[in-house]
């Protein structure tokens, strides 16, 4: 069983799953996505027939696993999974409907609705960008006039996606959330992130830091629900504690894990690996 | 700056300056570096 690990930027993450997969006896290869020219729909040479994709870009993320899904290789996460957790929006929608508990969010089309949506919601607020990652441009909006400052600055943009607005309840939690890497239907590993001095957002990426606690089995519960409710693979939930239990706020697709290694004993690369060489045999 | 096992694709820092390359090549004892990526607007989990 040939493995390939699709990458655009080689981390310690993507090094350490073709580690894993070697000590499991497979082939593995790193492919550095980059460089490839792809001719639709023929099966690129430089890739097995199972592969692992990594790329940290998310436009290459979503146009690699759709061009590899189309030429009948089995790309992990599908290219399905891809597309709802890329769109926050779309992953709220899947939570919501799978009855996983979220944080109440409101989607505004115009600069007049958002206003509305504020009234509704109370302040303060948060507002996201409908795609990003890393809590780039997720905002606290603590009051009408902050609103209507972020609001006039989004309108001068030229995005017509600016002009739309995805907002959320801020919920009152501890000062650190929870990350939990799951894979198939296994809660591989669960850790508490830690907001660095002077920021609220917790993401590692930010300077958080990590610290492994043992889940209780209602946050089993949601987050294996979580990963069901976006298409399933090897997912990292993110949920936070609030008033009245656990709320997921985010599902990432290609989860991070580096932070979450240096917290947990469990081998994280191992158990990816070996959810990769079951669904394989599926 | 560039560790022994390093690999072609894999990103290393200027302990000096910070800067990022990307191993754009390795031949023997010689290594190919080429400006890394900057981090992407779209870049993330």
């Amino acid at each position: 069983m040939k493995l390939s690990i699709a990458f655009d930027r080689l981390r310690w993450e993507e090094k350490a799953l073709r580690d894993a997969a070697e000590s499991a006896g497979m082939e593995a290869s790193l492919v550095d996505v980059k460089g490839l020219v792809f001719q639709i729909p023929k099966k690129p040479a430089e890739f097995g027939n199972l592969v692992l994709q990594r790329c940290i870009s998310h436009y290459r993320s979503l146009l690699l696993s759709q061009t590899l899904e189309g030429a009948g290789l089995h790309v992990i996460n599908r290219h399905s999974v891809a597309e709802v957790c890329s769109n926050k929006l779309s992953t709220t929608i899947a939570l919501a409907r799978a009855g996983v508990p979220t944080p109440r969010t409101y989607l505004a089309l115009t600069s007049e609705a958002v206003e509305s949506a504020a009234a509704e919601l109370g302040f303060p607020l948060v507002m996201k960008p409908f795609t990003g990652s890393w809590g780039r441009m997720v905002t606290i909006v603590r009051d009408k006039e902050t609103l209507g400052s972020l609001i006039e600055y989004k309108e001068e943009l030229a995005n017509p996606q600016e002009h739309m607005y995805y907002v959320q309840e801020f919920v009152k939690r501890p000062p650190r959330d929870i990350r939990a890497i799951v894979a198939g239907e296994t809660l591989v590993a669960c850790v508490h992130r830690y907001a660095p001095e002077g920021e609220w957002r917790t993401n590692v990426a930010r300077g958080g830091t990590s610290k492994a606690f043992k889940p209780d089995e209602e946050l089993k519960e949601i987050v294996l629900k979580a990963a069901k409710a976006v298409g399933g693979g090897i997912l990292g939930v993110d949920a936070m504690e609030s008033s009245s239990g656990y709320l997921v706020h985010e599902v990432n697709n290609t989860v991070e894990f580096k932070g979450a290694q240096s917290a947990v004993r469990t081998d994280i690369p191992a158990k990816i690996i070996q959810y990769v060489k079951e669904s394989a045999k599926r | 700056m560039v560790p022994k096992d390093a690999i072609v694709g894999e990103i290393v820092s200027c302990k000096d300056c910070s800067s990022e390359y990307e191993v754009a090549e390795i031949s023997g004892a010689t290594v190919l570096l080429k400006p890394a990526e900057q981090v992407g607007e779209d870049w993330g989990e």
